[in-house]
């Protein structure tokens, strides 16, 4: 496996708040990485650090580059979509394509126009004619062109409907993903990604609470459905979360084989959502 | 780096459509103005002389010519102040627009160095909108020049003589060339100091470029008596050092035309030589190259989230 992005102690501050706090972490080649964090959790610096777009402490190699000192040489291997308004409103798709192609070396202005054909994007509109969902998939549409080895996307489908955003997902894996190829998601809507996702990071006030793939996650995380007398059992066993529901409990277990559950009640993988809840409020206490 | 250059450029254009927008404005409304001035003209008897642009009704041939020297400078001169007032809008807006709607994170997503960005623009306002004002002051004279020729002909003049054969075309444009250019480069520490506030202020880009030019030396001779930055800024204004020294005591005299009649051609007021050799415009230009480099280094590192 090679790896794409290596992180050893990396750590950026502003003032005294730290934003991300001494981090370390590997993200490998053709993996789909979920980093999911609260809102001021260090998610976008962590990204910014990445894209060279902020300088940090500690050692950051990405793509075997210093983003920060490199950020031209990574650039042509790495692509992002920052947020979906980003792209400039006075702009004409065909001049956006034109400079894009004249900029990127990995740029393929055909494919670009191939997956635009199937959009109802026209060529010589501006970006301020066209809609939220048409703007996305404009901006898709020149990355998904880009012959990148590393894609980061930065809440892509923030504020799009859930066509757009379904379209979004299966066009990327469809279209884009393959084994010679990276991406790394961050988001708030975490059950939209869960299931594309082959790996997973949960992040909080700066710092990893997990760095797991999506296969150990299953292994390493059982959800128990139980109530009465075996549901004070199973407390006994060190549940990290504990809920109530239609009167059953939910409990969540972290390296408590399921053997040891069976029998206790109903078993069940827990929802990313639901695991990212208990982890940040056993972070918290 | 270079083909990255010319689609910076090209972007800068596409962006901002005033770059020929301008131009061409202006000479659509000195082109009528000529126009409406023949057809006024015409409306009187063949006598009027109307100086400028009637050039049959000129009595001699030396006043024809200065006449239509005249009418190049001035337009020449507007073409001049429309680019000063379009270089401000558009240094100032260069590198504070993209960060207002946030297309600063996709311009910055592609494989473009900050330095190659800054420098675009900095391009663009010292040497493109100079280039494109003097491609708009020679349409504007060949357009005005073909009225006027029609006008001359249908009077019964010998357009060719009266009107082409009065002007060295070609050295004036030159000299409009070069005038052009040699302003951008002259004032080149106004723009440097534009960009700079451009990519740094958070608001009020305007407000934020020409207060310091105010307060500055308002405070310097509040607190230390002195004009030294209220001379410097001023002296930009008035006194580039391309042009030779006129003496303005004889140059309106009827004698000094008559010498220099055959040959009024405002290539020869020009001193190249003498621009390129001057301290203040070097030092004006290394000025600028801190400012654009102050302002490469705070679009580098500011934090635009």
């Amino acid at each position: 496996m090679t790896s794409l992005v290596n992180a050893r102690g990396v750590s950026k501050h502003f003032g005294t708040v730290r934003a991300v706090d001494n981090v370390s972490f590997q993200i490998e080649q053709g993996k789909i990485l979920g980093l999911i964090g609260p809102n001021g959790a260090g998610k976008t610096t962590l990204l910014k650090a990445v894209l060279g777009l902020t300088d940090f402490d500690g050692e950051l190699s990405v793509l075997g580059l210093n983003p920060f000192r490199q950020r031209k040489e990574l650039l042509k291997n790495i692509c992002f979509i920052a947020d979906v308004a980003v792209l400039p409103r006075w702009i004409r798709v065909t001049q956006l394509l034109d400079f894009v192609e004249a900029v990127h070396p990995n740029f393929s202005r055909k494919r670009a126009e191939g997956f635009l054909g199937q959009t109802k994007v026209r060529s010589n509109a501006k970006v301020r004619e066209l809609s939220k969902g048409m703007v996305t998939q404009l901006h898709l549409s020149i990355i998904m062109a880009i012959d990148a080895r590393l894609l980061i996307l930065d809440e892509p489908t923030l504020g799009l409907d859930i066509l757009f955003r379904k379209e979004f997902y299966s066009n990327l894996l469809n279209d884009y993903f393959d084994e010679q190829r990276t991406i790394l998601i961050t988001t708030h809507q975490v059950e939209e990604v869960e299931n594309l996702l082959t790996d997973i990071m949960f992040i909080n006030d700066g710092r990893i609470l997990l760095d797991k793939s999506m296969d150990e996650l299953a292994d390493d995380y059982v959800e128990l459905l139980t109530s009465g007398e075996n549901a004070i059992k199973a407390k006994g066993l060190g549940p990290i979360a504990e809920n109530e529901m239609f009167g059953k409990s939910v409990l969540l277990f972290e390296g408590v084989s399921r053997d040891s559950l069976r029998g206790l009640g109903e078993l069940r993988t827990p929802s990313v959502a639901d695991l990212f809840v208990a982890k940040v409020k056993e972070a918290r206490q | 780096m270079i083909a990255n250059q010319l689609a910076l450029i090209k972007r800068e254009i596409w962006e901002h459509r005033s770059i020929y927008v301008t131009p061409v404005a202006i000479a659509s409304i000195v082109s009528l103005s000529v126009l409406a001035m023949l057809v006024f003209a015409s409306g009187f008897a063949k006598e009027l002389d109307i100086a400028i642009f009637g050039a049959s009704n000129l009595a001699g041939e030396g006043e024809r010519k200065a006449a239509l020297t005249a009418f190049f400078v001035g337009t020449s001169w507007l073409f001049l102040v429309g680019l000063a007032i379009l270089t401000v809008f558009y240094c100032l807006d260069s590198l504070y627009g993209e960060r207002k709607d946030k297309s600063i994170l996709f311009w910055r997503s592609l494989p473009v160095t900050d330095a190659e960005t800054v420098i675009s623009k900095l391009l663009t306002a010292v040497f493109v909108i100079p280039v494109v004002a003097v491609l708009g002051i020679i349409a504007t004279h060949l357009v005005n020049l073909i009225i006027t020729s029609v006008w001359v002909s249908m009077k019964g003049g010998d357009a060719g003589l009266l009107i082409w054969g009065s002007v060295p075309l070609f050295d004036n444009w030159m000299a409009a060339f070069i005038v052009l250019i040699a302003s951008g480069v002259w004032m080149s520490p106004f723009i440097g100091w534009f960009l700079f506030v451009s990519a740094w202020t958070r608001r009020a880009p305007l407000l934020m470029a020409f207060m310091p030019l105010i307060l500055i030396p308002l405070l310097e001779w509040i607190i230390l008596r002195t004009r030294f930055f209220a001379t410097a800024v001023l002296d930009r204004g008035d006194a580039m050092p391309l042009f030779r020294a006129l003496d303005f005591e004889t140059f309106f005299e009827e004698e000094h035309w008559r010498a220099g009649l055959d040959k009024i051609s405002l290539l020869g007021h020009l001193d190249v030589v003498q621009f390129l050799s001057s301290p203040a415009m070097w030092g004006g230009v290394i000025v600028c190259g801190l400012f654009a480099t102050a302002a490469i280094y705070v679009r580098r590192y500011r934090d635009e989230s």
